[in-house]
Parts: structure tokens; sequence; C-alpha cells
């Protein structure tokens, strides 16, 4: 703490609001491409960053320990602080504690050939189903952050992750087909059993190989049943990021863009009744979880969309700020060097009350999409599209063929709004959500359940 | 502590190739949205990224902080023992070298005061913009590379700046420039006069139609389509086999108007390079001549396993490319566009993504001025559509490639490039049902 109060003793003096944020981490990666070990890599990181309010906002970030550059450092801080440009942040509580991801399994006790094993296996699974492409990594970090600000606020945090991702690729007959699989989990390597890795690596890998052989549909309309991942990759684009204030109020203009939602558009309709839309950052062991955002304001849960209406947005004490709000405690950074910006954490579709067989069991002719490939949005997260991996024929209520590349392009509104059913069900998947300048790409969970929409053109 | 002391420190212990690749960067950034300073940043770092080797085992490890290096290295030294032979490493070039100078001045550029600039632009700009944001970068790097047989230190900054304007009906339209060079740093100034052209082109915008298209593609959007072909030639990905360059050497991809290099060499931008992680001097590499693909990005290691030669492309585990470069053609921007019957014009695009990597089969979405032109002229600007069609007819499609060229860098979407307009023909346009 001696470093952090005498720097923030030091930026207090020049400025109306000041902040210093220390973290430290150790990272440790392993990576398999087609069989080989083909890296083997530990990270040792720490440093502190700054925050100055005068007539703008000044950011600062230095892994120098000296004084003499560090001052140096700081001076200029607080000069750009004198900039003239927008300088409120919301009025937040005063908070003092210390927090920690639960952990089973200690990142620090699982033994680098226990790691290389697990890999091993896993690329034996992969061998046995015949899969000639196979990029897999397994990464854990451990980070430890200290945040203190010129209010008083104290946080001390304690963070482990567990992450795994791979890339599988399958052809036959000139057919291919390639399979991203992340996932992630704030704890230990019991992520491992979370996950049911080998099981799940299996099962990837017998969907893939069907959907290469699968035949592709007719355009036209269908009903369209979405699995569990097309909700979280849905919700996540266009219920998440048109929600973030700073996205809404043009900071992000000029890079990832803006939103199709506008300040005053609060309480307008975006989709129908069954549409709750959740972010969570307090979900234990979920990727993006965290006790205090990154201002040092205590994380909750907010509904984005309630009843199919805009509710609450994701904020910072600086987008807060600017539009006299409380911050709903969004702000995140990807690593200690980067400025605090309204994020996601987990984001979901709430689960109503059907299960899947309720789901089908009235549609005539429709598509079951499990798992998508290609996806992409625009900048005001308006016209989206969902290129379907795993996906089923639907025909008289039940589960036909597995059919290729369903292809899902339409608006945010025409989706939300042709959602008739929400299934009971919950799952989670691990994602990078990019946004910034420099990009951040920070953990995140998204998901939800099953959920059906009516009459929707597909291709 | 610098590379060459640290270098010798990891040296004695168990190892036997040691590299120690030092940076130092200094970086300011200017940050405005909607005609007001938002916020700006200062980065001072030093880092050391190294990497150890014993026989065909090989590690990798960083440290932010001196004081972590001994305890980093004894860990390496252990990890070592562990690790299994690696199939795709087989050594470290072990030529010595004599490093070329770099060609770029950068007085002006460190000179340059970004905080003033951001206040002149938006004050000579704002009276034709409803509202304008962007950012801009001030670059510094020094580089030390310091391996068993050679050393190099390498020092470059840059002047990154990216706009986007709305006019009236609240229509964006972008424009990047970025520099290494003294002498390209007054074009700058002309960012300004290009966005209100654009501003005025852009009038209010109506919904596109699906088809298949011809278009001008602005340098700008064709960096970015470049920028996510151009890693796909590094042979690790193509040895892994999720790319789109797998398979196809010395097949014909595109038109024989389309050359595209991986271009370390251009000193006036910041991607730039003397020479690669382990000390091969870096070159102009021609992935794609002529439209046939003629070479995959190499290290040492990979071009022993495709029995080929290093292209000075390490990455010591997979090979980097450094920046865009793609070969201007003859025709003038502007007559390319008038020549346009039928079709588009594109300023930018995002969100690229890839359905399939082995057929460069991708949808993006173009953004920043998307001009419906017929008989030549700008009668419209659309939104609302998706360009959804594969790398091959793109490139096969190249018809005419301009002589101007532009330096752009914008955000994650865009590598250092320099690239031309180019007219392509069959540009698949789909869109929201």
């Amino acid at each position: 703490m001696h470093n952090l109060d005498n720097y923030l003793n030091y930026l207090n003096r020049y400025s109306n609001f000041s902040e210093v944020y220390f973290s430290g981490t150790l990272a440790n990666g392993i990576s398999f491409k087609n069989g080989s070990l083909s890296q083997v890599s530990s990270s040792n990181s720490s440093g502190y960053a700054f925050r100055a309010l005068d007539r703008s906002i000044s950011f600062g970030a230095t892994n120098e320990e000296e004084w003499s550059i560090v001052k140096e450092h700081l001076d200029r801080v607080i000069e750009n602080s004198r900039v003239p440009g927008r300088n409120k942040l919301s009025n937040e509580g005063v908070f003092k504690d210390k927090w920690e991801v639960a952990v089973k399994r200690k990142i620090e006790d699982m033994a680098l050939e226990d790691k290389i094993s697990i890999l091993k296996d896993i690329d034996q699974i992969l061998i046995e189903k015949k899969i000639p492409m196979r990029i897999l990594s397994i990464a854990d970090i451990r980070q430890k952050e200290i945040l203190v600000n010129s209010e008083g606020t104290e946080i001390e945090g304690d963070i482990s992750k567990v992450a795994f991702f791979g890339v599988i690729g399958y052809y036959e007959n000139g057919n291919f087909e390639q399979r991203f699989i992340q996932l992630g989990f704030s704890g230990g390597y019991e992520a491992l059993e979370y996950w049911d890795l080998f099981n799940t690596i299996s099962n990837e890998a017998e969907a893939l190989k069907r959907s290469v052989i699968a035949k592709s549909i007719n355009p036209g309309y269908y009903d369209l049943v979405v699995g569990p991942e097309i909700s979280g990759i849905v919700a996540h684009e266009s219920a998440g990021h048109p929600m973030e204030l700073d996205r809404i109020l043009g900071r992000e203009m000029s890079q990832a863009g803006e939103s199709f939602i506008k300040f005053q558009d609060m309480g307008k309709q975006v989709g129908s009744q069954h549409v709750n839309v959740v972010d969570d950052p307090t979900i234990e062991h979920s990727y993006g979880y965290y006790k205090y955002d990154r201002d040092g304001v205590k994380a909750k849960k907010r509904y984005l969309y309630k009843n199919g209406l805009i509710n609450e947005f994701l904020s910072n004490r600086e987008s807060a700020g600017r539009v006299n709000l409380k911050s709903t405690a969004a702000s995140r950074i990807s690593e200690w060097d980067k400025d605090p910006i309204p994020r996601m954490s987990t984001t979901f579709i709430e689960p109503g009350e059907y299960s899947l067989e309720e789901l089908i069991e009235d549609v005539k002719l429709g598509i079951y999409m499990k798992s998508y490939n290609e996806w992409n949005i625009d900048d005001i997260r308006f016209n989206e599209k969902y290129v379907g991996l795993e996906a089923y024929i639907l025909e008289n209520g039940r589960i036909g063929e597995q059919i290729r590349r369903p292809t899902l392009e339409t608006t945010t509104i025409k989706f939300y709004s042709s959602i008739d059913a929400v299934g009971k069900d919950l799952k989670f998947f691990a994602g990078t959500c990019g946004k910034g300048d420099p990009m951040q790409g920070v953990d995140v969970w998204m998901g939800g359940p099953h959920a059906r929409l009516r009459n929707i053109y597909m291709r | 502590m610098d590379a060459v002391e640290a270098h010798e420190f990891i040296k004695k212990y168990d190892f036997e190739e040691v590299i120690v690749r030092k940076l130092s960067t200094k970086t300011q950034q200017v940050k405005f949205s909607n005609n007001e300073i938002d916020i700006t940043n200062n980065w001072d770092e030093t880092g050391f990224d190294i990497y150890v080797t014993k026989g065909r085992k090989i590690y990798n490890f960083d440290v932010k902080n001196e004081k972590d290096l001994e305890k980093s290295v004894i860990n390496a030294e252990k990890a070592l023992r562990l690790l299994e032979d690696n199939p795709d490493y087989f050594k470290i070039n072990s030529e010595k070298y004599q490093y070329r100078s770099r060609s770029n001045r950068i007085i002006k550029i460190s000179n340059f005061d970004i905080s003033q600039f951001t206040k002149d632009f938006l004050e000579d700009n704002i009276k034709f913009a409803k509202r304008i944001g962007g950012t801009i970068y001030k670059k510094s790097m020094e580089l030390e590379v310091v391996t068993n047989y050679n050393n190099f230190k390498d020092l470059n900054k840059s002047i990154e700046f990216n706009v986007r304007a709305f006019n009236e009906n609240d229509i964006p339209t972008q424009q990047s420039f970025a520099t290494s060079h003294d002498d390209d740093l007054e074009n700058i100034y002309k960012v300004g006069e290009e966005l209100r052209d654009h501003l005025r082109m852009l009038g209010k915008t109506v919904q596109g139609s699906e088809g298949t298209y011809h278009a001008v593609l602005h340098p700008l959007f064709f960096a970015s389509i470049v920028s996510y072909t151009l890693p796909m030639a590094s042979a690790y990905q193509v040895d892994s086999g999720i790319s789109f360059f797998a398979g196809r050497l010395n097949q014909k991809i595109g038109s024989s108007l389309f050359t595209l290099y991986d271009d370390a060499t251009d000193d006036s931008m910041f991607g730039s390079r003397i020479a690669d992680d382990e000390g091969v001097p870096t070159k102009k590499t021609p992935v794609i001549e002529k439209g046939f693909v003629k070479n995959y990005l190499h290290n040492t290691s990979t071009a022993i396993k495709f029995n080929s030669e290093s292209t000075g492309n390490a990455g010591i585990i997979s090979p980097t490319p450094w920046q865009v470069s793609v070969e201007p053609g003859t025709e003038d921007p502007k007559e390319m566009i008038e020549s346009i019957r039928d079709g588009l014009y594109i300023v930018n695009t995002w969100y690229t993504r890839f359905q399939d990597y082995r057929e460069g089969i991708f949808s993006t979405i173009p953004r920043d001025g998307i001009y419906r032109i017929k008989n030549g002229e700008v009668i419209e600007s659309w939104t609302g559509m998706r360009v959804s069609d594969s790398l091959i007819n793109i490139f096969k499609g190249i018809e005419g490639v301009s002589r101007e060229t532009k330096k752009v860098k914008w955000w994650d979407e865009t590598m250092y490039s320099k690239v031309p307009y180019v007219y392509v023909s069959k540009l698949n346009i789909t869109k929201s049902k």
C-alpha cells in the first residue's frame, strides 16, 4: 500500500479526484497444434494505473517503479487533466473491502505436466474422431489488484481464472467446417469438472463431422428454436452492447460505434413481453465475475430489457456522471494498463417456463439452431447475422436431420419481437468481448435458455 | 537492465539458446467524441519477452519488472526440464547479420503536439459536421533483440489519427491517417478536407438492396479485408490447416492486377522492423503476386519444415506479418468511380468474420460511406447492408487498381497498411429480412 498511498497523495495535491490502481498477475499458457506441444509460456506482469480529474479526465499507466520516472509520469497525468474536456464522474459511496474468487483447486497446485497431459488426452479424443486440424490451449491467471481513490475507497481483489480454447477443423468430400470452442471459469482447476471437458470436446467433434455432410435448406420463412449458445450471443450483441451508456453517449463513435438505442429511449419496446435480458457480474465462477467494478462500485445484477422494454443501462462513473445518473457498476478493464469503460460481464436471456419438447411440439416446419460459426452486427447493434453450425430441421414437432449453415440475417427488434416462448433451461458460454481503443478484450459469459421465434426468414 | 545484460544473466542458466526481446514504449492518446475531449491517456512501459531452448524444447516467458527476472528464469529452467520435444521447433537463426539503418525521419513527429492538433482540428471542422469523434496517437517504441548470434536495436515513432464525422442527417463517414515519417506528416492536415468531401456527398441514407454489384473499394475498406487475409499466410497458420492459403501455394486466387506484400521495410509506417525476433533482417515479401500465391511467411523453424527460407517474419513460434502493402496500379480513383455504370463505392467496413477459413468465406459490414453509383454519379447513400462473399471471389474480381495509395491504420480492424483503391466486379451484398 506504501507506493499507492504516496502516488495518491501526490496526485491529490493537484486534482479534484484522483485514483491509483495496482495489479500484479501471473499467467500461464500451453498450446498444442495438431498433436505437437507448440508453446509453453508464462507471464509476470505488474504496474500502476492512475486517473486524475480536473478540466478533463486523464489516465496514465506505467510499470516503472523508480520515483523520478513515476513522478514524471504523474506530472504528465496531472498536466493532461487540465486540457479542457469532459470532467464529470457520478457520485458513489465509499467502499472499503477485500474480495476474492472462491477456489477449490488452486492454480498454483496444478503441475505443468498435468496440464500438458490434459491437452494430450483431448488431442487423443480428437484423433480418434479423425479430426485433422486441432489447435488446443489451456491458460490460467492469478491476479491481485488494489484500488484506492481520493474519496477514501480502498478495494483489494484476488482473482483466479482458468480458460480453455480450441479450434478444430474437419473436411470431407471437399466440404470444410470449423469450430471455435472457448471455455472460461473464475476459480481454480475445478473448472475441468465444471466444463465436463472431455465429453464437451467429444460432442463438439461429433457435431462438426455431421455438419460437413449435412444439406443446406431452402431459403424461406421458418419457425426458429435457438439453443442457449445462440440466445447468449444475441443477448450479448444486441442487448448488452447497445445498452452500454458510453456507446449511447458517443464515446465509442469512431471505433465500435454507437447504439440504435438513444438515452431518452428508456421504457421503449424492443421485444415481446417474454423477453428479459440480464447482465449479472455477481454469478459465482462466471468468467466475468467481480464483486467491485474497476471504479470501486459494488457490483449488481442489471435488467437491460425487462418484459421487452428498455430498462437499465450498463454504465461506469464517467458515463453515468455525464447524464447525472448513478453508475450501474459496469466499469471494467482487460489489463491493468487500460482505462476503465462500461462492459458486460454475464449477459443472458432470463429463463421462462417451457421445456425444449414443449417449444418444438407445435412447430410444423422449423429450424433448431444450437451453435453458430460466423456472426456479426452493425455499429449501432441493429442488423445482425448468425450462421448456424450445429442445426437441425424441425418437422411436425420433431427434430429431424442436421442441416448445413442455416443463416439468420435479421434485426434486433425483429429477433426479440418474434420470441413467443422461452425455455426453462439456462446455460452459459465463455467469450472475449472486444471494445475500446486500444482494444480491450474482456472475459465474459453469455447464455440463456432455448427460445422459440415465429416466422423468421432463413437462408 | 538492457537486453544484452539480461541475455548475459540468463545465459548462466542451463539453456542452449536464449532470445531476449526488450520493448520500451511511450504512447500518448487523445480520445474525443461529439466535439469534446473525453480522455487523455499516457502509457510508459518496458518489458522483456524471452525464449529459452534446450535441444528441441522451447519455453517462453515475459516479465514487466526486472526484479521478477531471476525468479522467472529459475521457473523457466525447471519447466524446460519437464517439456517434451516440440517437433515444429528446429533451431534459431545462427547466421550473423549486419542491419540496415532506418530511412525515416521522426523529428517533427517527436515534436508534434496531439492535444493542440485535436483542439485545432475540432475548431476547423465542427462547422462542417453535426458531430465529430476520434482518436489520435503519438507512439514511440525502442526495441532491442539479443540472440546468441546477433543483436540489434530498432526505434520508431508514429502519429496515427482516426476521425469519424456525422453530417446534418447524422450519417457518418471516417478517415484514417498514419505515418512514421516527417515527410508525410503534413498530410494529416488533408484529413479534414477529405472528411468534408464525404460529408457533402453522404446526404441522407436509404436501405440498400441485395444483389451483386460492381464496386470501388476505398483503401480503408480494402486494407481491412487484406488485414484479415495476410495473417493467414503465416506458415504456422498454414501448417495448422485452418488457413485460406493452405494448399494454395502457386495457385491463382486473384486477378493479375492484385499483388499483396508483407513489407516490413517501408519505414514510413509504424509496423516496420529492421529485423525479426530471431535477428533475421526483414524484407518485402510478395504473398500474392499477380494473383498467384507466391510465399508463406516464415521463421527459421517453419522454413525448415516447409523446405523453404526464412522471410524474416519470426515470431519464434509463429511467423507474424508486419505491414500490409498492395501494389498500386495505373488508374485515377475519381475515374474509377466515374466508370461505374451501376454499382457502389464503399469507404470502410468492420466486424469481418469467417464461416470458412479454408475457402475464405466471410461477411463484413460496410460503414462510413456506402455510395450508390449510377452512370458515374453518386445518387444516394446506403445503410443496412452486408458484404457476404469470399476472398477468392473478391480478389479474382479485381478489375482496376489506383496509382494512388493511402497509409491507414484503423483501430483493431486494420493493420498498418499502404493500399490503393480497387475496382471489383460481382461484390455480393445481403441484408436483414
